[in-house]
């Protein structure tokens, strides 16, 4: 919706916008805890950092003696993580968990002691990646192709996903890339299940769109011959979903007029708590254990060849 | 206990006036029209030399006095008209109709807004400002189109977060809590294209005004205030047409009789044509429509002397589409039957029928994958009402209202690869229906008093009522359980008293201290996370969980009319505390969500000011200067809570329409018959916004945090702007037969070009980041950040 407000007041009106340095209160700098784990990885880490001055562009630092461990709620098994450099570590050779399971996070640092739960829920596997060709359009002036993919949502209410997915093996990271599936579509009240998924989940958010260098508010096409697309589909916990719908909501600000339906800042979501009710300690970030399927594409000349003539 | 106690005191003293009317009393009363097109004069005096004292006319031009009998001297005054007297030796119930005409062309230009000469002072109106639509009219206006909502936004508190946004806000209340009134239908929108033009077509308004304080018993429903517009009816003595051509829009109006001096019809219509300009830059609206209109008709009968019936309709949309399937689109449809009855001299009758609708919705996609939504909400309205002039010192009006709502929150059909899911979120039926009296009662040549007692309830009607369980204030409510209701069962009942009560007392001829006190009920929600109100929100009744918004204010304000009434002046305090406030828990999802109720909190609000207004009436240079310096807060339990993790109660917090100072000047000067120029200058403090303390990185994004969830933490720079318009009359030569009045308006908006702030927005870079050094910025975007020249041409035969 953002996306035709948009383009409909560009045409009328011009918005301008200049970047301003505001000084802002100093940093609470609390505790954060990165904690997204995937079934079908072998190493797992965590990072634990504290939130830094929103200016300051430097790497977070790391906070180090704290005790990380990880138990499957369901078969009681613990995986505890080491300290090393780069965050904290669960070494192992094989997957992580097991797909239903439920987990328990605990974090112990600097004397407070937090936990966060997680469901590691099951996936369906990405059908197919298609590519297709597109006449020119009001984004992009001219022919162009564009990336699919088919999956179709898990029989049940209530499961939730966040497709990833990459162009030439670079990851599409921009928070208006973040593309979340309640389902086979687009939130908790409005029930879409066990299908395939919506439109704008299979398509939309896995083709890139780069504005023109010469042309503003005009795009290049996503997909030229020899791109490839690589789409995974990571199940997650139903909380993650609330908090992914708020990290986008809050990080993905394209300015200019959308700014008409921008909600206001606020803080986005956790699953980590202290485990003392009357602690007055806030802490940030987020625990989720993903189980995961992809399938990828080039677009060859050859196949190109083949849309356009179709 | 309370309540029972005013309503006896209410009633005797009811009773009191009754008995008072024994004497042998007759009534004078009639109707005060425009002699020129029949139009009725609304708010025109009529005074009675020898009681020195008066009435005014109400919204259909009719007033009515009663007086022992006795020959009496009566003089007919409405500003920019020439003044008549008439002797009447009263010994029965005489009906005398006035026909006024107005004065020369040269004074007829003299801005005014105060209808009656003197009533700033005189009545025991307050916190309102009434314009008419002459000086609607001559203020610069953006792009060239005048406009009804952002004229008013001139006056002492009522301020607006910037272009762009619709609606307006009363001293501290929200865009919904206005009651925005078409002929007596509610208008759920009224803006197009967001809020950059108003959705009332000048050619066709008469009258506006708005209640900010002190509002009468006759209206309820909403909190903050009520802006009333009355629709010409339409020339009753001669055909007429009005249009313009204008940057934005193309006007046509026509009106005339449909039998002299006893029927007559408008018709005006509005269409913009941006996309006739914009298909011929871009071919990205080849196969849809980016356009707004609205069409405003109405009729009127005069069946006889004592009865006379009205039916007006409006018709607006905007459409925003970009190919067969995807695009947006909202309107408002009203449609209003009215009945006047003099069931005697004394005593007038007013029955309304009206209906409206306000539907909007969206789609995208295409026939194998697509998304269409919609929501309205629907408005069957009943509202009779009398007013009865008792004797010289008392007129009581009383009346009832019974509005049944139709909600649709969302109607949406999702088309996933071919399949079709259907969601409804059910149409929620609702009741309000109230009774009000209200006596205007004078004590004395200087102590008038008018108290008056609404009574409303809300029910509502069939539906499922949803049940929550307790969490930690600020989050998602967990569902314990649905409960379907029998369909037209009512549920939910809540019953409020209204009371309202405002105090004149004339220190001299020439000034007046007055205060009031209102209690306003909102059974209806505008719910909306948005930073300012869209098109799209939803609107949402009242029920188990989200309870009526209450709101209480008291007034206080010192009136002064100088030389005459050349200058005018007024200060105005006012307190206002509100209860059940709807706010939302933080990443609240509003959009199609059947467990909507779960993500809304309640809280308290307070708001505050002092209005200075000053108003130049006659001569060449007219206009006036208004000053508001205000706050508004609120305070919700789960928001703001600071470091209190653990009780996560809510601190005191500025809403983010909170403006300390706002000052507005207007001034107009006519040059000669020929030229004349108009100037606004307003300057407003900056709203609050929420600016970010901290950034976290998690998972690879770079996520805003606010120390203690601080809410409008910071202030945007203030906002000021200058506009200018020069208004050419008379450009063709007339012609002999028919006088074409043309004129020509060249206009500037934001003559300096300063880049106000609409929005202050943290993210990211905007290029696609690497895992380490993510790039944070700051921006603030300018809707209109340059200066905007229009130009139109109006004309009129």
């Amino acid at each position: 919706m953002k996306k035709f407000i948009h383009l409909t007041l560009l045409v009328c009106l011009m918005a301008c916008e200049s970047t301003i340095y505001p000084e802002l209160d100093a940093p609470a700098e609390i505790i954060i805890v990165d904690a997204w784990l995937q079934h079908d990885q072998s190493d797992q880490f965590i990072h634990i950092t504290k939130s830094q001055g929103y200016f300051d562009q430097t790497e977070p630092e790391m906070i180090s003696g704290a005790e990380v461990m990880i138990k499957d709620l369901t078969s009681n098994k613990q995986y505890i993580f080491q300290e090393l450099d780069k965050g904290y570590v669960f070494p192992n050779d094989s997957v992580f968990g097991e797909i239903g399971h439920d987990y328990l996070l605990t974090v112990q640092v600097e004397g407070e002691h937090f936990e966060a739960r997680a469901h590691l829920g099951a996936v369906p596997p990405v059908d197919s990646v298609v590519f297709s060709y597109n006449p020119e359009d009001y984004n992009i002036l001219s022919e162009y192709f564009s990336a699919e993919f088919y999956a179709q949502d898990l029989l049940g209410a209530g499961d939730t996903y966040w497709i990833k997915a990459w162009k030439n093996g670079i990851l599409l990271n921009k928070p208006s890339e973040i593309n979340i599936a309640y389902d086979a579509g687009f939130g908790a009240g409005q029930e879409v299940d066990g299908v395939v998924f919506h439109k704008t989940i299979r398509r939309d958010y896995i083709n890139p769109l780069v504005e023109r260098e010469d042309r503003a508010n005009y795009y290049l096409p996503p997909y030229d011959i020899g791109d490839s697309v690589y789409v995974e589909i990571h199940s997650i916990d139903p909380a993650a979903y609330d908090y992914l719908s708020a990290v986008k909501t809050q990080t993905d600000r394209p300015g200019g007029f959308s700014e008409l339906f921008a909600v206001p800042l606020a803080n986005v979501s956790t699953n980590i708590h202290s485990v003392d009710p009357n602690s007055n300690t806030a802490v940030a970030g987020f625990f989720n254990v993903s189980a995961v399927t992809g399938g990828g594409k080039k677009l060859t000349a050859e196949e190109a060849n083949n849309l356009s003539n179709h | 206990m309370k309540a029972q106690n005013k309503l006896v005191l209410t009633f005797s003293l009811f009773l009191s006036i009754v008995r008072l009317t024994a004497q042998e009393q007759v009534t004078i009363g009639g109707y005060v029209r425009d002699e020129s097109n029949g139009e009725a004069l609304i708010g025109a005096t009529v005074y009675v030399n020898e009681i020195s004292n008066g009435t005014i006319t109400n919204v259909y031009g009719y007033y009515a006095i009663t007086l022992p009998k006795g020959e009496y001297s009566i003089s007919y005054r409405y500003v920019g008209y020439e003044t008549k007297h008439h002797s009447v030796d009263l010994q029965s119930n005489s009906q005398l109709d006035m026909e006024l005409s107005m004065i020369s062309e040269q004074l007829e230009a003299v801005v005014v807004s105060s209808k009656a000469e003197d009533a700033n002072v005189s009545t025991t109106e307050m916190s309102t400002v009434s314009l008419d639509i002459q000086s609607i009219k001559s203020m610069p206006a953006f792009a060239g189109e005048v406009d009804v909502i952002k004229s008013i936004q001139m006056l002492p508190g009522v301020t607006s977060v910037g272009e762009g946004a619709p609606g307006f806000n009363v001293r501290g209340g929200t865009v919904g809590q206005n009651l925005v009134l078409l002929d007596e239908a509610p208008v759920y929108q009224s803006s197009h294209m967001f809020g950059f033009f108003s959705v009332f077509n000048p050619d066709a308004v008469k009258d506006v005004k708005l209640y900010k304080g002190g509002i009468p018993a006759k209206y309820g429903g909403r909190l903050s205030s009520v802006l009333d517009i009355r629709m010409k009816e339409g020339n009753n003595k001669r055909y007429e047409v009005n249009g313009g051509i204008g940057t934005v829009f193309s006007r046509l109006s026509v009106e005339g009789p449909l039998k002299k001096d006893k029927a007559s019809f408008i018709l005006a219509a509005r269409r913009s044509y941006a996309d006739v300009f914009a298909k011929a830059l871009t071919d990205m609206l080849e196969d849809g429509g980016l356009y707004f209109y609205d069409l405003t008709a109405k009729v009127n009968l005069n069946i006889n002397e004592r009865n006379r019936v009205f039916a007006s309709g409006y018709w607006g949309r905007d459409v925003f589409d970009f190919g067969e399937t995807t695009g947006f689109d909202w309107g408002n449809r009203t449609a209003t039957l009215r009945w006047n009855n003099l069931i005697s001299q004394n005593l007038f009758s007013n029955y309304s029928l009206y209906y409206s609708l306000y539907d909007y919705g969206f789609s995208f996609g295409d026939s194998r994958d697509s998304f269409d939504w919609k929501s309205s909400i629907e408005t069957f309205n009943f509202k009779p009402e009398y007013a009865w002039s008792i004797n010289p010192t008392n007129e009581l009006t009383f009346g009832g209202e019974a509005i049944l709502y139709g909600f649709e929150p969302a109607v949406a059909e999702v088309v996933n690869g071919g399949v079709t899911t259907e969601i409804d979120l059910g149409e929620k039926r609702a009741l309000e229906a109230s009774v009000y009296a209200s006596n205007s009662q004078d004590f004395g040549s200087k102590l008038s008093v008018e108290y008056g007692m609404r009574w409303s309830h809300f029910m509502r009607l069939g539906g499922y009522r949803y049940h929550y369980g307790d969490t930690l204030t600020g989050i998602e409510k967990p569902l314990l359980e649905i409960q379907k209701v029998v369909d037209g069962k009512a549920s939910d009942y809540t019953n409020n008293i209204e009371p309202r009560f405002i105090v004149k007392y004339q220190l001299n001829t020439s000034s007046s201290v007055k205060a009031s006190y209102n209690r306003t009920i909102q059974y209806l929600h505008q719910i909306s996370n948005t930073n300012v109100s869209t098109p799209t929100d939803i609107w949402y009744p009242s029920n188990n969980n989200v309870l009526p918004q209450k709101g209480q204010q008291v007034a206080l304000g010192y009136f002064k009319n100088i030389d005459g009434i050349a200058w005018e002046a007024s200060l105005e305090g006012y307190f206002k505390w509100t209860s059940n406030q709807v706010d939302y828990i933080d990443g609240a999802d509003l959009f199609v969500n059947e467990y909507l109720d779960a993500q809304l909190l309640s809280g308290i609000g307070r708001s505050l000011g002092l209005e200075f207004y000053l108003r130049k009436n006659t001569g060449r240079l007219t206009g006036w200067v208004s000053y508001t310096l205000g706050k508004s807060e609120i305070k919700v339990d789960g928001i703001n809570y600071g470091s209190d993790l653990v009780s996560r109660s809510g601190k005191w917090y500025a809403t983010s329409f909170d403006q300390r100072h706002n000052l507005k000047v207007a001034v107009f000067y006519d040059f000669s018959d020929k030229y004349s120029l108009s100037t606004n200058f307003s300057f407003m403090s900056g709203t609050p916004a929420t600016f970010p303390t901290d950034r976290m990185t998690v998972n690879g994004y770079v996520i805003p945090y606010i120390k203690g969830g601080s809410r409008n933490n910071f202030r945007a720079p203030d906002y000021h702007r200058l506009d200018l318009s020069v208004t050419i009359k008379q450009l063709g030569k007339p012609n002999k037969k028919k006088s074409i009045n043309d004129q020509l308006v060249v206009s500037i908006y934001n003559v300096y070009a300063r880049e106000n702030p609409f929005s202050i927005y943290f993210s990211q870079g905007t290029d696609r980041q690497g895992t380490t050094n993510v790039e944070t910025t700051a921006k603030q975007m300018s809707m209109l950040g340059t200066l905007i020249p229009a130009i139109s041409y109006n004309f009129k035969f």
